[in-house]
């Protein structure tokens, strides 16, 4: 026989008025927004990783048999890097494969570039920048396959394998020279090293995607808890018609299950069409190609399935509550108190992040797994601390409003604490992030250019005639002894003016250098600017996601609070409670728990950037104070524009006080 | 007696349909009111307009002599704080807040400090039968424990006029009679007046007065003496 549980989900959920479609709309949208989230956060690590393997081909790999020599090396204009690729086709040798992003393999004198170098080349003097490269008629140009960035500077030079900027090229054995130079006999392009620029970046957006996920996951379970009491009362009804427990879970889960889907196909249809949009976000290196963050059908798929699923698991759970104490769960006979075994757990696990961490040197993984630890660290003591703050503040409340909120709280601390995790979660990523800004600047090399030749003596006047035939004041002096030559001979020049100076020093002073390029402060310090800058990069999508999902997580709770609530807000109304009471009420119940939770989040994510910063043996960013404090003011707006949503919600449905009395 | 409560030539339509046509009634201290009739007959938008919860659309609603179906909602509302006190059918006590809190609430929404509030609130508590579950919430206690709570909550503020709808519908046969004796009593004793409105014959007959609301009129009047 057909099972009657689809039919009858399907006319239910028709026919539940203009009330079930409110619950069905909001939790659609609420699925809307996780899947929009995850999808990004899911496209943001695909893609890096998409990214990292496009500059692999940069790195030669070395072997014996090759037919090219293959030099990389890294200069910098306004402290952007532009990573130039040397290569030299072996006489009588097979003619080697084009690199990716090039029609042929260059022919000698062939200077290819990135369109976004090209642009620059246009724009800067040539004394700061084209005199780096051979001069040619016209450019050739990468195309997108070369690049991981449509931002990325890039230039790829066919030279003579005797040329100086193959044969005597630097080979990444400097001290400097970290990922940044290498030289190789290669016989093609699979090299499997990504760029030092880009190496780091997937593992970076998987600490932000950590620190997202349970907000997602937050989110997404208020979605399926709401119209709780819309079901309760199907529940009942349909038990009483003779319905049998697993026949209601069903329905249930069918019921959000088609919601959730419904919801995370939009979601899925924004991120589809806001792909050109994410692709201008710059991440590292800069912006996107749109086809690197297309995650591809099969994932678009499991993310919707998946956020379907997680809204049917949390619809299905509430209700399975009520159906094994109907009547308890109905009338609230006992209070969902709390047990002092959160606390202790909470520490426990609080002691054995701090212990692991302390080590120091965690990989990505690692760190990744303290912090979902911490976050179950916090979802077990939150609705422990509601509990206990209610009661506190229940046992001092003067005004209605005060008592009622309290009240709530204590009654039910895990609903409370699920309405503000989210921010209070996000509190934690903004103190963590904001003042953990490495300052990992590395040592400051000011406005010296270094520039490596094997005579450093001769190498001094040489300098101050190419400066002086450039119109650049600069003060050159031999630097064996000068840490940005790190050991090498050669020369240091000071050059005063600012960066358009030392541009116009690096490009003058290329010469001098021979197969090498000269480098500043920028060299030295790449891997670390890199670092500090995905960080910061990570930091400020993972505050601005977290916000954005915190606060449709509170908004939800919110509005689906008032609807469960609707007639017994409608009878206080009724009796003369004025709707200021009842709205002061709702907002104290979740400013109560944000301000003391997401205050002993924030503080423990400043604590966590502190101990980071002391172990990089780096300082605090100095305007982290400023920015921590813009963020809690945001949150905390945010948090009350969130609550403020549902108000009109909230005189509707008490607008019609004859209503709630029948 | 004084009357403390009228309406006269009240009226009231929903689109096409006719819930009041012209209905004059007087409300006297002390007095107990049922309004009874049909399912749809308008006894609900009868007892709503009274109480100021819905404004008719033609005729007047008088307290203590003072037109109140014209006030603004504030005041409306901090009329039906103050000098109204409500007992409906159920749900009308917080589910979180224990018994005597819900008692206080309209005290504290008055203004009174929550100490005294509660004091106050605890003494309706022996009179009521309910010695004991001060602290109890709502979900803990009988369907009749639970409408003792809420006739101790309308009465707190030593209201005017309570208005009741239908405050046995959720009540086996003992305990609605048990309530309704009690109803009647206790509000009498406060010098308020009752209008109850109610299907239960059984009920109304705790009543002074019987009240037939038919087609939006009101029908036979019948005066009944309680036992």
């Amino acid at each position: 026989m057909r099972s009657p549980v689809l039919p009858l989900t399907w006319h239910l959920a028709r026919s539940s008025g203009r009330r079930g479609l409110q619950s069905q709309l909001l939790a659609a949208g609420a699925a809307a927004v996780g899947a929009l989230v995850l999808l990004m956060l899911l496209a943001a690590y695909l893609g890096s990783g998409v990214r990292a393997d496009r500059t692999a081909w940069r790195t030669p790999e070395p072997d014996r048999h090759g037919t090219a020599v293959q030099a990389l090396a890294t200069t910098f204009v306004r402290h952007e890097p532009v990573t130039v690729v040397s290569l030299a086709q072996l006489p009588d040798r097979r003619p080697t494969p084009a690199p990716p992003g090039l029609s042929a393999f260059p022919r000698q004198g062939e200077v290819y570039v990135s369109p976004a170098l090209a642009e620059l080349l246009r724009k800067l003097p040539a004394n700061q920048l084209a005199d780096r490269l051979p001069k040619v008629a016209s450019y050739g140009t990468i195309d997108a396959a070369g690049l991981a960035s449509p931002d990325e500077l890039v230039a790829v030079v066919g030279r003579a394998p005797t040329d100086p900027a193959v044969s005597e090229a630097a080979d990444g054995s400097g001290l400097w020279d970290d990922g940044l130079t290498a030289r190789a006999v290669v016989s093609g392009f699979s090299g499997g090293k990504p760029s030092v620029f880009t190496r780091s970046d997937q593992q970076m957006v998987l600490l932000g995607v950590g620190l997202l996920v349970v907000p997602v996951i937050v989110l997404a379970s208020a979605a399926g808890r709401l119209g709780a009491a819309r079901r309760e009362q199907r529940l009942a009804a349909l038990r009483l018609a003779g319905a049998t427990p697993r026949q209601i879970l069903a329905m249930t889960a069918a019921e959000s299950a088609a919601v959730g889907a419904a919801g995370a196909a939009v979601g899925a249809l924004a991120y589809c069409a806001l792909l050109p949009a994410l692709a201008r976000i710059p991440y590292g290196i800069g912006t996107w190609y749109t086809g690197e963050l297309w995650v591809g059908l099969p994932w678009l798929l499991a993310v919707v399935a998946g956020v379907a699923a997680l809204i049917a698991v949390s619809a299905v759970s509430t209700l399975r509550q009520v159906a094994s104490a109907p009547l308890g769960v109905a009338q609230q006979a006992n209070p969902r108190r709390t047990r002092l075994i959160r606390l202790l757990l909470f520490v426990g696990i609080l002691v054995y992040i701090r212990q692991s961490a302390s080590g120091g040197d965690l990989k990505t993984g690692q760190l990744v797994a303290l912090v979902m630890l911490f976050y179950g660290a916090f979802w077990l003591f939150g609705p422990w601390v509601v509990d206990r703050l209610g009661r506190i503040a229940g046992r001092f409340a003067r005004r209605p409003a005060t008592l009622l909120a309290a009240r709530r709280l204590s009654d039910d601390p895990r609903g409370a604490w699920r309405t503000v995790s989210g921010l209070v979660l996000a509190g934690f990523v903004a103190g963590f992030f904001t003042v953990g800004h490495l300052a990992l600047g590395g040592i400051d090399f000011g406005d010296r250019v270094a520039v490596p030749t094997a005579n450093g003596a001769t190498a001094v006047t040489e300098a101050r005639t190419l400066l002086r035939e450039a119109g650049i004041t600069a003060t050159v002096s031999a630097g064996e002894d000068d840490f940005l030559l790190a050991g090498n001979d050669g020369v240091t020049v000071a050059v005063p003016g600012g960066v358009e100076k030392i541009d116009a020093a690096l490009t003058a002073l290329q010469p001098l250098a021979g197969g090498r390029l000269p480098y500043g402060a920028d060299y030295g310090s790449a891997p670390d600017r890199v670092a500090g800058d995905l960080l910061s990069d990570i930091g400020t999508a993972t505050l601005a996601v977290s916000f954005l999902v915190a606060t449709a997580s509170a908004g939800l709770t919110a509005a689906a609070n008032v609807l469960d609530r609707r007639r017994v807000y409608g009878l206080l109304r009724l009796s003369g409670t004025p709707l200021k009471v009842l709205d002061r009420a709702r907002v104290r119940e979740t400013a109560l728990p944000l301000l003391v939770l997401a205050g002993g989040t924030t503080s423990t994510g400043v604590y966590a950037a502190y101990q980071l910063n002391k172990a990089a043996e780096s300082t605090i960013s100095t305007s982290g104070a400023i920015q921590l404090a813009a963020c809690l003011a945001v949150g905390t707006l945010a948090m009350f524009v969130a609550i403020a949503g549902s108000r009109p919600l909230l005189r509707t449905v008490t607008g019609d006080p004859a209503r709630s009395a029948e | 007696m004084s009357i403390v409560l009228a309406g006269y030539g009240l009226t009231k339509k929903y689109g096409s349909t006719t819930a009041l046509a012209g209905v004059d009634i007087e409300v006297g201290e002390r007095d107990s009111l049922a309004i009874m009739g049909p399912s749809g007959s308008g006894k609900s938008t009868l007892l709503h307009t009274l109480a100021g919860i819905i404004r008719p659309d033609g005729g007047q609603v008088l307290l203590g002599g003072e037109r109140i179906d014209r006030l603004g909602e504030n005041r409306l509302s901090a009329l039906r704080r103050s000098r109204f006190g409500f007992v409906f059918q159920s749900g009308q006590l917080l589910p979180e807040l224990p018994a005597e809190e819900n008692v206080a609430l309209p005290l504290m929404l008055e203004g009174v400090p929550r100490k005294q509030a509660v004091e106050r609130a605890r003494r309706w508590f022996a009179p009521l039968g309910l010695d004991g579950l001060e602290r109890r919430r709502p979900g803990q206690l009988s369907g009749g424990q639970a409408q003792r709570v809420a006739i101790a909550r309308a009465l707190v503020v030593a209201p005017d006029v309570v208005f009741a709808d239908e405050p046995t519908g959720a009540l086996d046969q003992a305990t609605s009679h048990e309530v309704i004796r009690l109803l009647t009593s206790v509000t009498r004793e406060q010098g308020a007046a009752l209008v109850m409105v109610t299907h239960d014959a059984d009920m109304a007959a705790h009543c002074d007065r019987i009240l037939q609301v038919s087609d939006g009129r009101i029908g036979t009047y019948d005066q009944f003496t309680v036992a």
